[in-house]
């Protein structure tokens, strides 16, 4: 606070028999404190105490000038933080007296956009209950209105173009207000008042339906209509939503399932599914089809409605081939009124997967849709709100104890995360390859992006262009720098050496802990597990089953795996096979049920061609698919591994696999006894999946160990996208627990590469910070 | 020392070099019309434009499915010739010979070369050779200097490539890059992976009668990938490949086998155009009735949408295909 002690109120003699002066004090409020309904809030609230001032919107912050008496005002200051609304997050920065503040009454002043820049972009919301009120209310004037909307609830983040979030600055500036909703945004009483995409059917956006024979197009109800009928056929339908187009069909009918599948070339990764909200607490029918915990439950009905894995129930009418061989589904709830009103028509789950071209970022645009997506689609729910930036929904997942995201999108992003370090200048961080994300960081603060995509499309590099774009024009930021991923093949690598600013590369895995040990007090030194698929390291090898110890700027490899050769490099992300073929002749044994038939593969292995040498614990659980389950080629990242994961139902006793150092001192653990064991096919698979997984937590527990034994740290952490392996991760939580460490894993992003802008933004700040 | 192999003796100067000569080189180039004991030879050029170009070749193994590199180092420097719009004429040889070659294989190389020559209507009017000690060549390496002439109508140049412009390619890509692999690596023959190295003359000239002609060349080093990142690099535009650029089976299952994308593999004997998109379908026309262009294709389009080269993959999917790195590690995985 940065109150002038001494003037003013806290001047003010005490104890006289004078009337007791009315005092003014100047409030200045950050946070969430935009597009949440927090200034009609103060509004409100000074009405009720009697308090006269203003209220306005400043870049970032909220202002407040409250005129009364001392106590109301204490009152007022108390009520504006625990009263604040459901969305809103405020803190107040500072309270100070100001000397001739007269005003006859409370009133909100027009929006400032001159101060100083603390910025905080809203999120996407769900629709909220007053909203879903009136959708279903045949008297009120939105009446099953797709776009019905108020300060509590609606899209964001989506639909600005730049802030003030005002509604010039979104995407329904082409959408003027009719009479009747002017009035309710006017109205500081009414809880639309500056509702920015408040609209109507009278004046705001409609929905259009179009059929792949370009006949003509519906609108309103006639087009809801039409889309249901689709649906109800079997068909599939594009239906644009806040962030983006999904794919829908019927959830519970196979053949669709695989029309769907087939058109997508998506033939085995799991799609979510959404439901229609029912019940008291709206999950009534996620629990016919899956069994949902508490913790489960408050995510999947939380305001940024998620998508939650949630444990399917084997007896269903939903169709087997919406996630063949595994466990879960992904679920989620209807956010937006106009998914309500779908979902209530249609009663019954739909498929609501991303409408996109695999690993590109979901489509936005109504021509691209229809083009792009001519083939996969029957039919398209269009509307004419326009969606400024994509945002995917987000996925989590329940593990060890807490849910977890597994990717961050609609509704949580931009996600904002503090450093411990200030930032000596801004810069973007431009992420990874895979799974792209990219952050903005300033001062302490760092924003990360939603998912973008794989990066090696041109769609995803022209959102990520975008959105990088847009971070800065939103908070006000121009990045001087720039930091990437060490690895130059990577898209974002490249990019980066494009721009005219300097750059900094940082260490894949680096990022990785990094950004594990930032999310939690960031004091080490720290153990830090970083086991994902692959990522360039220090030694020019591929990482992916090290541990690192240190703190941000300053990590050392301390732990590895033995290493091995991959057959056909890049390749052996989508086949498995090439790691157990690796496993196999790393070890001088041969494989006799390789695909290689005729030995081509393993000639050229053996001249090393295109056959790097990788430590990636993500390549073992590859290999560990294609031995235990036979399964070579996959169409989407971690599907074995997701495969085997599933087949662990109890625990299993694991292998004591040796460790010894290498010549430069880092501790490994070799594989070749696992190797027996998962290509025994005397073994049932399940057996062989069990001791796979204790195995591979037992060599986390006996890593930690030795490094125990020769150096001090604080905390194990856990990160990389192999510890989206609930098995796993929970093993391994469990053993070093019990052996009395403490253990700390990502909560607020995802432990795979969505993470590394965010850590390469900590790794610049903490190498500033450390000299 | 073998007689049937090169010594140094046979780069002294003396009578073994004169017989090397006479014997291997001489006698295969007869019809080049090489008159050995000149220091010079005069070449005969009538009026027009005068091109040269220049290259040396080093393939390993010396013998490939398809070709060797006498064939090579003909194909390689009056291929070049072509793609820029002119006719080849005349080459010059020089040899670097590894001490210890056998001279058999010599003469088959030199043999193969002269027929090269011969069937590409270029003469070998000088040459030179040198031996190199033992360990310190591979074998043999070739050097060739091509003379032509312009041929008229239009210069292909990227600086004609303009937005909208059509890419075509005369036949299937990586043949080449994938025999030589094969060989080189004693990975045992497959007959049915052969290189394209041959002479693209009369695909040149096939399409200089095209107004709308903007650019050729052969797609070496690199292969078409880097064809495209070099248009993107010199135009400023972006370039769309599509999924209509043939690959045959065999190297497309060796190519996935071995973890390579044979866009980026070299061929010696293709063309790699780029032309005005009302002329795409007579120019694929002229190119198929060719004996060497029969299976000519659309190859992609010049676009300004996206700076980058993007690959159009056939279910839809696109992705980038960047520049060489020295040595590519994988991202994905």
């Amino acid at each position: 606070m940065n109150g002038r002690a001494g003037d003013g109120l806290l001047a003010e003699p005490a104890g006289h028999a004078a009337p007791i002066k009315n005092s003014a004090l100047r409030f200045v409020l950050s946070g969430h404190v935009q597009g949440v309904g927090f200034r009609p809030f103060v509004y409100r609230l000074a009405q009720r105490h009697g308090v006269t001032g203003r209220v306005q919107n400043q870049l970032g912050q909220v202002e407040i000038i409250a005129v009364g008496r001392p106590e109301t005002l204490q009152q007022f200051q108390d009520e504006l933080i625990s009263n604040a609304p459901p969305l809103s997050r405020p803190t107040i920065d500072t309270i100070e007296p100001v000397d001739d503040a007269t005003f006859d009454q409370f009133e909100i002043a027009a929006s400032s956009g001159e101060a100083d820049a603390r910025i905080f972009v809203p999120h996407d919301y769900f629709m909220c209950d007053d909203c879903r009120e009136e959708l279903h209310d045949p008297d009120d004037r939105r009446f099953r209105y797709p776009f019905i909307n108020c300060t509590q609830c609606g899209p964001r983040y989506t639909l600005i173009e730049s802030l003030p979030y005002d509604r010039p600055n979104t995407t329904m500036a082409g959408f003027p207000l009719c009479d009747a909703c002017n009035r309710e945004y006017l109205d500081p009483a009414d809880r639309r008042f500056h509702a920015e995409p408040v609209a109507c059917p009278s004046c705001g956006p409609q929905l259009a339906f179009h059929d792949g024979d370009k006949s003509a197009t519906l609108l309103a109800e006639a087009a809801l209509s039409a889309a249901l009928e689709q649906l109800r056929d079997g068909h599939i339908v594009a239906v644009k939503g806040v962030g983006g187009y999904h794919l829908m069909c019927d959830a519970r009918d196979r053949r669709a399932v695989d029309v769907l599948r087939e058109r997508k070339h998506r033939p085995t990764k799991p799609l979510a599914v959404m439901f229609p909200l029912r019940g008291g607490d709206g999950l009534g029918s996620i629990r016919d089809y899956a069994d949902v915990s508490d913790q489960e439950a408050l995510l999947l009905s939380s305001p940024g409605r998620p998508i939650v894995l949630t444990t399917r129930k084997t007896r269903s009418d939903l169709a087997d081939n919406i996630a063949s061989g595994l466990d879960e589904i992904g679920a989620f709830l209807p956010y937006s009124p106009l998914h309500h009103l779908l979902l209530e028509e249609f009663a019954a789950p739909l498929v609501a997967t991303s409408a996109n071209i695999s690993g590109e970022p979901v489509l936005t645009e109504n021509p691209d849709v229809e083009d792009r997506l001519a083939r996969v689609a029957d039919a398209f729910l269009h509307h004419d709100r326009p969606i400024k930036r994509p945002a995917d929904d987000p996925v989590f997942r329940r593990i060890a104890g807490a849910m977890r995201p597994l990717r961050v999108g609609r509704g949580c992003a931009p996600l904002e995360l503090g450093l411990p370090w200030r930032q000596p200048q801004p810069l973007l961080a431009v992420g990874g390859h895979m799974k792209g994300t990219v952050a903005l960081s300033w001062d302490d603060r760092v924003i990360v992006s939603p998912h973008i995509g794989e990066m090696d499309s041109p769609r995803s590099l022209m959102v990520f262009e975008q959105v990088a774009a847009d971070l800065q024009r939103l908070y006000g930021v121009a990045a001087e720098r720039v930091v990437c991923d060490a690895h130059a093949g990577y898209t974002t690598h490249r990019w980066a050496r494009r721009q005219a600013l300097p750059v900094e590369t940082v260490w894949h895995h680096h990022a990785h802990a990094s950004a594990a040990v930032a999310e939690h007090d960031a004091a080490g030194p720290w153990l830090v597990f970083t086991w994902d698929g692959v990522g360039l390291g220090e030694d020019q090898t591929l990482w992916g089953g090290e541990a690192l110890l240190g703190k941000p700027g300053t990590w050392r490899r301390v732990c590895s795996l033995r290493p091995f050769w991959l057959p056909g490099g890049d390749r052996a992300g989508r086949e498995p096979w090439r790691s157990a073929a690796a496993l196999h002749w790393t070890s001088g044994r041969d494989w006799q049920h390789c695909p290689d038939h005729d030995g081509l593969a393993r000639r050229a292995w053996h001249k090393r061609m295109n056959s790097p040498q990788t430590s990636a614990a993500g390549r073992l659980f590859d290999a560990a698919a294609a031995l235990i389950l036979g399964v070579h080629r996959t169409s989407f990242e971690a599907e074995g591994p997701m495969l085997l994961e599933c087949l662990c139902q109890s625990p299993s006793e694991p292998l004591d696999l040796p460790v010894a150092k290498d010549a430069a001192g880092v501790w490994r653990s070799d594989w070749e006894p696992l190797l027996d064991v998962i290509s025994d096919a005397r073994c049932t698979r399940a057996s062989r999946a069990g001791v796979l997984h204790a195995t591979m937590a037992g060599i986390v527990l006996q890593q930690a160990q030795k490094v125990r034994d020769e150096h001090s740290f604080a905390h194990v952490a856990l990160c990389g996208g192999v510890f989206q392996n609930r098995a796993l991760t929970e093993q391994a939580v469990s053993l070093l627990q019990d052996d009395g460490f403490t253990v700390r894993l990502p909560e607020k992003l995802p432990c795979n590469d969505a993470a590394l802008s965010f850590g390469q933004a900590v790794e610049i700040a903490a190498r500033r910070s450390n000299g | 020392m073998e007689d049937d192999r090169i010594s140094l003796a046979h780069g002294n100067g003396g009578r073994f070099m004169r017989e090397l000569i006479e014997e291997v080189f001489a006698r295969h180039l007869v019809d080049s019309d090489l008159d050995v004991l000149a220091d010079a030879a005069p070449i005969a050029l009538d009026g027009g434009d005068v091109m040269i170009t220049t290259d040396g070749f080093t393939v390993q193994p010396l013998e490939f499915p398809g070709g060797d590199i006498g064939s090579l180092a003909v194909h390689g420097t009056t291929n070049d010739l072509a793609v820029a719009g002119a006719r080849p004429l005349y080459l010059t040889l020089n040899a670097f010979i590894e001490e210890g070659l056998e001279i058999e294989v010599l003469d088959r190389i030199v043999a193969s070369l002269a027929k090269a020559a011969r069937d590409a209507g270029v003469k070998v009017k000088a040459g030179d050779t040198k031996v190199l000690r033992r360990g310190e060549g591979g074998g043999l390496y070739l050097a060739t200097t091509g003379v032509g002439e312009r041929l008229p109508g239009v210069q292909p140049s990227l600086h004609r490539i303009e937005d909208g412009d059509v890419a075509i390619i005369s036949g299937s890509v990586g043949d080449h890059g994938t025999a030589v692999m094969l060989a080189r690596e004693e990975f045992g023959l497959r007959g049915d992976v052969v290189s394209d190295a041959g002479p693209v003359m009369e695909l040149t000239e096939a399409l200089m009668q095209f107004d709308g002609l903007r650019f050729m060349r052969d797609p070496t080093r690199g292969g078409i990938a880097s064809i495209a990142n070099e248009i993107v690099r010199a135009t400023g535009l972006g370039v769309r490949l599509e999924a209509t650029i043939p690959v045959k089976d065999p190297v497309q299952s060796v190519c996935d086998m071995l973890g390579y994308d044979p866009y980026y593999l070299a061929c010696e004997g293709r063309v790699f155009a780029v032309i005005a998109p009302d002329q795409v379908d007579a120019a694929l026309a002229a190119w198929r009735g060719l004996p060497t262009g029969r299976d000519a294709a659309r190859a992609g389009r010049i676009s300004s949408a996206t700076k980058r080269v993007v690959l159009e993959t056939p279910l839809g999917g696109e992705r980038f295909l960047e520049e060489l790195e020295d040595d590519p590690l994988p991202r994905i995985c």
